[in-house]
């Protein structure tokens, strides 16, 4: 009887087991799912009229432009099987790779990628004729080119050396016209579904020309903020969770989750306003610039996790930036206080600081600021405000005194800082001065890459004698990235690589 | 009959006129708030030809009042228009949020019903004693706490006392019904807790008022028994005071659960009414705002209704 109640026993066992077993490859086959949190719900998918970061780095996964980024920043051909700049940087040719399909089945050919430049550069007929990418206005044609027909030219209205990473672009089939709600490109991943405020969903694409995607699907799942997020990392439900903060991510298990950081190379201002008084006097910026410490600033508000800035650019950005200019600025309040004094403010000012309420970073920033200048009179005042009155008042219409925020650009130096220019729609913090506005007129006409170094490296000097603004710090990237998963890249700009990844 | 229909016309005209200030409202504090719905889209770094392009293609290139006066015509044809931000129609994206509101509301009403009822005759039957004390002193501190600061509470006790529990899994109603009814219990408990408190304090004071008076005396008298009383004359009596409070309760829980999914991130009207006001989309919020107004004065006017069946003498009035 004993006999037969462990035969029993066992053989319960073993059916629990092969049951065990067998739910666990069960669970393995669906497991292609990564899902991916996200706090911005998405504006648009079309590769073209896409401006807001966020939007940008999912369908990065969908489309692909002649050029490509890698993880390390460097641009790569990727539809292009290679390309050709002339001599004068006036014309642009492109061979087009082969056996590319589209996600709706159809071939890439020179058409397609015809059609995707003039309608990203405004030259469709039936277009009046303005680029949806702004850099694309001084491209007079795109033609496939009469000795080969796989070769696709570009000519410019005025040269320009600079245009080569706008041609990451996303390419899509000819007269296509869905792209913003189905999207259609050439990626290692189609677009699915989106659901409003909940998800975005990716399929593999199985036909992929390049390194066929490891993972059968991807959710980008839209929570509500940060700490819904962090929530939902707690239980597990999300799998990479991208632009965390490092206090939350010290909260996650080692066990659940693998915590991955990079340069962002984002530029956090502290943007005084050159033109409203006492900030129009380059003294007073001086000051300030002398008076706060960044490192205790990065130690507050991102627990480290950032490289402190003393002007327009990240280190970040590698051989463009400026490494003579590091550590500029150390904390000297005589230094600062004499300087504020000669201006005329020896008994400091009030200062109204504008912040979205919606970055916590920033508010915080602005809250430690305020505590450093109170050192030398400086009485901050911090208005909250939220993200659309702070786009509509702070950086369109500029009436504003000083405000905090990340400035984000493409990984290409020309796009930090031409927003600097007097004229430039973008230069917000109303700087001026004409001989960075003819460097910046000259960089587009230098075809040689040491020539053009150096005249970044002069933007960079002058900017940071005029004191500009004040920059504060390149906030550290950090992912946490479950621990089943591997082969995730941290990219030095907004971008959210799922090709890569795959479960352990 | 003709007071009855005058008296459900004159309604109908409140409840018209209620919506058209609602909306007024909605339009005026949105034409004085700064902000742009392209520039929200396109974020900082797009061009001037990408937002003209979007404005025009959005309609929001015309005069405010314009789009205003375009939303209420669309209102006549039983259309609350087209997003600006999410290029879809108002009404789906909220017959998309309303499995959430509408399934917390009920999971509430039920929770509030069934909790407050039999506590409340439980209390009014010794007024004064221990029991009674209990269950009114706990239920002022119920009624004292917000729910977001109970959802903050009841989501840590919860992941502290039971494993299973996951904070901000969400199912959606057509993948895993009974897994949609599960992560909705939480958070209309949350809401109904100080709403059980409120309906309890009214319910019992009503029941002991009952209980005082003559015609209860004068039951007892004839010997009818205690329970008897209750079901057949106290109850019914009391249920005219339950039903304005259930429905002020009603629309309480309405506005409650819009605050308490933020919480615990679940896809409902709430979030779909703070995205349309970060996004500064006119259309999806006065359709929003609009709808809501509509469900409130709903509920008010069924319970005038309701409360005239239980007393006819609410019409006379």
């Amino acid at each position: 009887m004993r006999h037969f109640s462990k035969t029993i026993t066992a053989a319960i066992l073993l059916a629990s087991m092969a049951f065990g077993f067998a739910s666990c490859t069960a669970s393995n086959a669906s497991s292609g799912k990564v899902t991916v949190g996200i706090t911005q719900e998405p504006g648009t998918f079309d590769p073209h009229t896409v401006v807001a970061a966020g939007d940008q780095e999912i369908i990065f996964n969908i489309y692909e432009g002649l050029m490509k980024y890698d993880s390390k920043g460097n641009l790569n051909p990727c539809l292009a099987k290679e390309y050709k700049i002339n001599d004068s940087a006036d014309e642009y040719t492109f061979t087009i790779r082969d056996k590319v399909k589209f996600h709706n089945g159809q071939d890439l050919t020179a058409a397609d990628v015809v059609y995707s430049l003039q309608r990203a550069a405004g030259l469709l007929p039936g277009s009046d004729g303005t680029a949806l990418i702004a850099s694309f206005d001084k491209i007079k044609t795109v033609e496939v080119s009469n000795d080969d027909p796989n070769k696709v030219v570009v000519t410019l209205e005025q040269p320009d050396s600079e245009l080569l990473s706008y041609f990451t672009v996303g390419i899509i089939p000819k007269d296509y016209e869905n792209s913003d709600k189905s999207p259609c490109g050439t990626g290692p991943f189609k677009f699915e579904s989106y659901s409003v405020s909940q998800n975005v969903t990716l399929s593999a694409n199985k036909d992929y020309w390049g390194n066929k995607p490891q993972i059968d699907k991807v959710v980008f799942k839209i929570c509500a903020d940060m700490d819904a997020g962090l929530l939902e990392l707690k239980s597990g439900t999300i799998d990479i969770f991208p632009h965390l903060t490092k206090d939350r991510a010290d909260q996650l298990s080692p066990d659940a989750y693998n915590i991955m950081d990079n340069a962002s190379n984002m530029v956090q201002i502290f943007a005084l306003n050159n033109k409203a008084a006492p900030l129009d006097n380059p003294k007073v910026r001086e000051a300030i610039n002398y008076a706060i410490s960044r490192d205790d600033i990065i130690n507050v508000t991102m627990d480290g996790a950032g490289v402190a800035l003393t002007t327009a650019m990240s280190p970040a950005m590698g051989k463009w930036y400026d490494k003579s200019l590091d550590g500029t600025y150390k904390k000297d309040l005589d230094k600062a206080k004499s300087l504020l004094a000669e201006a005329g403010y020896a008994d400091g000012f009030d200062l109204k600081v504008t912040v979205p309420s919606s970055y916590l970073v920033h508010v915080n920033t602005a809250v430690e600021l305020g505590s450093e200048l109170s050192a030398i009179g400086i009485k901050l005042k911090i208005e909250q405000v939220d993200w659309a009155t702070w786009l509509d008042e702070v950086y369109s219409k500029r009436n504003y005194e000083s405000t905090v925020i990340c400035l984000t650009s493409d990984y290409a130096p020309y796009d930090v800082l031409q927003r600097y220019s007097t004229d430039s729609k973008d230069n917000f913090i109303n700087y001026s001065n004409a001989e960075v506005d003819e460097l910046l007129k000259k960089i587009p006409l230098t075809p040689g890459e040491e020539d053009k170094l150096s005249l970044y490296h002069q933007i960079l000097k002058i900017m940071t004698e005029d004191n500009a603004s004040c920059y504060i710090q390149d906030p550290q990237e950090i992912v946490p990235v479950s621990t089943k998963l591997e082969g995730y890249n941290v990219y030095p700009m907004y971008v959210q690589d799922m090709s890569t990844v795959k479960f352990k | 009959m003709g007071r009855k229909t005058g008296f459900i016309i004159s309604k109908i005209l409140e409840l018209l006129a209620t919506l058209l200030v609602v909306s007024l409202l909605t339009f005026v504090a949105f034409s004085v708030i700064p902000g742009d719905t392209a520039q929200v889209i396109l974020g900082p770094d797009a061009s001037q030809a990408q937002l003209d392009a979007l404005r025009s293609e959005l309609g929001l290139d015309k005069p405010l009042i314009v789009q205003y006066l375009n939303w209420i015509a669309g209102l006549f044809t039983f259309n609350l228009g087209k997003s600006a931000a999410f290029g879809v129609p108002v009404s789906d994206l909220i017959a998309e949020r309303l499995p959430v509101t509408i399934g917390m509301s009920i999971i509430a009403l039920i929770f509030v019903i069934a909790v407050s009822y039999p506590l409340s005759v439980l209390s009014a039957r010794r007024p004064g004693k221990v029991l009674d004390q209990v269950f009114s002193v706990t239920g002022h501190i119920l009624f004292a706490i917000p729910p977001f600061v109970l959802s903050l509470i009841s989501i840590i006790a919860a992941s502290a006392l039971f494993s299973g529990f996951r904070a901000g899994q969400y199912f959606s109603p057509d993948e895993n019904f009974p897994g949609f009814i599960g992560c909705l219990i939480l958070p209309s408990f949350c809401i109904a807790l100080p709403k059980i408190a409120m309906t309890f304090k009214y319910m019992r004071s009503s029941i002991i008022e009952q209980n005082a008076s003559e015609y209860v005396k004068n039951a007892k008298g004839h010997g009818l028994t205690d329970m008897r009383i209750l079901m057949k004359h106290v109850l019914p009596n009391s249920n005219v005071s339950a039903i304005t409070v259930i429905s002020i309760v009603l629309s309480d829980i309405l506005a409650g659960s819009l605050i308490v999914e933020q919480v615990f991130n679940l896809p409902g009207m709430g979030r779909l009414l703070l995205s349309g006001i970060a996004r500064r989309d006119f259309p999806l919020l006065s359709g929003m705002v609009f709808y809501i107004a509509f469900i409130t004065v709903l509920l008010y006017f069924a319970a005038d209704v309701l409360g005239s069946i239980a007393d006819p003498r609410i019409r006379l009035k």
